[in-house]
């Protein structure tokens, strides 16, 4: 009966947790990277079957994409579905390749939106605000902030992964997996919208006459709403994007346009 | 030629390799990409370097804020933000540029560097068959290979060779150039620089807000700061009781789990 200790396990977390993207391409993404992950796995679990050996590392070096540090939770799951297969459990290729594939999209989407939407935008806001004046602090902030979260969060996915095996699918992709999508996408959305007041600077020095004397059109727009200016060019570039489906790349030459022309008839 | 300059580039240039998104040394793209990649980070670290820290946190600080909501999702990104971060601070700070000078210079370095970054992506199809093949044979050494050592060596030349001789290169060309522009030009990129950070932010919306109602909540979340708190902690921690309560109204699950959830 081939089992699987915790040190394989760490070997595993580990080979993922490094070489996920190693040689990350167009064309199969991280698929190199997860049959690497699954090396020590197999290696345990077949090693009295080099015919079933080959099998089960070619069977991992499919196509996979997933993000790739909340991730670890599938390849967890990967290797309990292994272990159980090669104890003499009905688990074939179909069910492998389906709960990889089933996983990857709906953890790509919650976990880019988690870190990339907020976890990362959030230590960076904090790290940045210490650092404004040039303290190396809040550099440090960020840093250990962001790595005692994430490393632990993608070891203890991994192995909670493998203790929940199969089952993990039905969890992750029943109803409790949506509504706390929809929560922390609300917390995503007001925190980008912190960031939006928070990072995007846009003055006019547009002067309105008055009299003698001119009135500077930005202290009268602070004056009822600081930040309006901003708020427009943030939801102008949305526009653009989500209802015109501009590429960044567009919308990047549309910026530089509004700058020359906004500078050259002194309205920035 | 410039011996400690040469060294100092050469350094930085091996930074921006370690902070890459395919390098896997600092426990992948945790600690490579998300970390030494980001330009707040690559500012302490090209500052320690130039002997000149206080300058590279604030140049870092105000890179990283024209990148603050820049998104990879399934290998595509729009700019690559660790040629941008290394090769615009170090050229801004060896120049004595002003932050929105450096701001610009970090983006268009940023948008010449995508083109190698999907240069590599192209070229690491090579592995793949290799992978497979020695898959089909059990041998697991060559699998490690192809996938952790061999694209390791182009990515490596990828990025320490054009930030190396940016570096060393660019700096008297840089100056140069700054001494003679026309100050129109300088506010432009710093307006430039200012507006970099609403492109960032749109993508992450769009990534986020799939029904128009949701717009309510981004701005919710810009008036919080912009009429009562510039925490962003403060935010966070009101974001997360209107995320809980809207976890609640959404209704209880069918499935009970006495471990609670993921």
């Amino acid at each position: 009966m081939p089992e699987l200790e915790k040190k394989d396990l760490k070997k595993g977390w580990r080979n993922w947790a490094m070489f996920h993207l190693s040689s990350m391409s167009f064309e199969k993404l991280e698929a190199n990277g997860f049959a690497h992950s699954m090396v020590p796995i197999l290696k345990k679990l077949y090693k009295d079957n080099p015919e079933a050996y080959k099998k089960a590392l070619e069977r991992h070096t499919v196509f996979y994409n997933t993000e790739p540090q909340v991730g670890s939770l599938v390849n967890g799951v990967v290797a309990s579905m292994e272990e159980e297969r090669a104890n003499g459990k009905e688990i074939n290729d179909e069910m492998i390749h389906s709960v990889k594939t089933g996983l990857m999209g709906p953890i790509a989407g919650m976990g880019d939106s988690i870190i990339q939407g907020i976890i990362i935008p959030i230590l960076l806001s904090i790290g940045m605000g210490i650092s404004s004046n040039g303290n190396p602090v809040g550099v440090l902030v960020y840093v250990i902030g962001y790595l005692s979260i994430i490393l632990t969060l993608s070891y203890l996915l991994y192995m909670r992964g493998y203790k929940m095996g199969i089952q993990a699918v039905d969890e992750l992709l029943g109803t409790n997996s949506e509504r706390l999508r929809s929560a922390f996408t609300v917390l995503g959305i007001m925190v980008v919208g912190g960031l939006a007041a928070s990072f995007v600077k846009l003055n006019t020095v547009l002067k309105i006459p008055n009299g003698e004397e001119a009135i500077e059109f930005q202290k009268t727009l602070d004056g009822f709403f600081p930040k309006l200016l901003p708020l427009i060019a943030v939801l102008v570039c949305w526009y653009l994007i989500s209802k015109k489906k501009w590429s960044a790349t567009k919308v990047l030459i549309f910026l530089i346009v509004i700058s020359i022309v906004g500078v050259l008839l002194n309205i920035f | 030629m410039d011996l400690v300059l040469l060294i100092q580039a050469l350094l930085i240039g091996i930074f921006c390799y370690l902070g890459s998104i395919s390098s896997p040394w600092l426990m992948g793209v945790t600690g490579g990409y998300y970390v030494l990649g980001r330009p707040l980070v690559a500012g302490l670290i090209i500052g320690l370097i130039l002997g000149d820290v206080h300058t590279g946190v604030i140049l870092g600080v105000a890179v990283q804020a024209a990148f603050i909501a820049t998104i990879t999702t399934g290998g595509t990104q729009n700019s690559e933000i660790t040629y941008a971060a290394y090769g615009g601070i170090a050229l801004g700070i060896l120049s004595n540029a002003d932050t929105g000078v450096a701001v610009t210079l970090s983006v268009g370095i940023g948008t010449l560097g995508l083109i190698l970054h999907n240069l590599l992506m192209i070229l690491n199809s090579v592995w793949n068959k290799r992978t497979e093949k020695a898959a089909s044979e059990g041998n697991e050494k060559r699998i490690i290979y192809n996938n952790a050592v061999y694209p390791q060596i182009v990515n490596f030349i990828f990025r320490v060779v054009p930030v190396t001789l940016a570096v060393y290169f660019g700096q008297g060309f840089i100056t140069k150039v700054l001494d003679i522009i026309p100050k129109d030009v300088t506010q432009i990129m710093t307006v430039l620089g200012g507006l970099l950070p609403a492109l960032g932010i749109a993508l992450l919306m769009n990534l986020l807000i799939k029904e128009s109602t949701q717009f309510i909540f981004f701005l919710t979340g810009f008036v919080i700061i912009v009429f009562f708190t510039d925490s962003m902690i403060a935010l966070t921690v009101f974001g997360i009781l209107i995320a809980y309560l809207t976890f609640i109204s959404l209704g209880k699950s069918q499935i009970e789990d006495d471990d609670g959830v993921i």
